[in-house]
């Protein structure tokens, strides 16, 4: 088999493991964790498909770059809303977040 | 198998210890227990990267995840602690509906994967080295480079507005 294969098949497997924390973990921390390694998982295949496929001129390195950014970004946000939440409602558990419940 | 100038051996360690950690974290009961499995698993990527002959992402990887973001998070459960301590509830409802679907897209993403044709590989790596990238970072990509930075100070500024108001209500 060739050599990306076990890099990309590294990485969705990485990426489900996130998916199945987002959805099924009950923490709201422990759902932006799991987004943190959905986003690593998805580094891992641009820089694989980058290093051996090297289209663009290797701007699939650039991009995790980017990619790496806008995860921090992300998470200072996320947690911050977190932490105002928590304030509110004194939880951090997901099915209690259900004002807007029809 | 992966292939580069390394022995086979270090993908299927760093494969393993990246996924073990990975599943740590979605599955150990205490949170902090967790923050250290993303630690590691964090820590786990950056090698891949090396492996995958990108250092400078290897590098920002430890800097921005293992040195920061973890660093955020751990705050962020020390802050929520009385909550998310050891009493807090594990799964919740749809926890074995999660695990069917998770299943079900790690299956058709490697079906999709390995089916589809990715072209000739070479043997030799294809990675921009630091000249070349640095040139593609200030010449081709330097307007989403100054955006990004837009967006981290955005979002810096958003989270200190969120997380200090609430001193006016009664």
């Amino acid at each position: 088999m060739n050599a990306l294969y076990w890099w990309l098949l590294l990485s969705f497997l990485l990426f489900c493991i996130g998916a199945f924390g987002v959805l099924a973990r009950r923490n709201v921390i422990l759902v932006v964790m799991s987004l943190e390694i959905m986003l690593n998982a998805v580094n891992i295949a641009l820089v694989a498909t980058a290093n051996f496929r090297g289209g663009a001129r290797g701007a699939g390195t650039l991009f995790a770059l980017f990619v790496i950014v806008v995860a921090a970004a992300e998470v200072t946000v996320g947690l911050a809303i977190v932490i105002a939440n928590y304030r509110n409602k004194s939880t951090v558990q997901t099915d209690t977040y259900d004002e807007l419940k029809g | 198998m992966p292939g580069g100038d390394f022995h086979p051996w270090f993908f299927v360690i760093v494969a393993a210890w990246i996924l073990v950690c990975g599943l740590g974290v979605v599955l150990f009961k205490r949170i902090m227990y967790s923050a250290v499995s993303m630690v590691f698993c964090f820590l786990g990527v950056a090698f891949a990267y090396a492996l995958l002959n990108a250092p400078l992402v290897a590098i920002i990887q430890i800097l921005v995840y293992v040195g920061a973001i973890s660093i955020v998070i751990i705050f962020a459960i020390m802050l929520t602690e009385v909550q998310s301590g050891k009493m807090s509830l594990f799964f919740n409802r749809q926890s074995a509906a999660a695990a069917v679907v998770a299943l079900v897209g790690a299956a058709v993403l490697a079906i999709v994967a390995l089916s589809s044709d990715i072209g000739h590989i070479g043997s030799e790596s294809l990675t921009p080295g630091l000249r070349q990238l640095s040139r593609l970072i200030f010449d081709r990509y330097v307007f989403p480079f100054e955006l990004v930075s837009l967006v981290l100070v955005a979002a810096m500024i958003g989270a200190i507005v969120l997380a200090t108001r609430e001193k006016e209500r009664p």
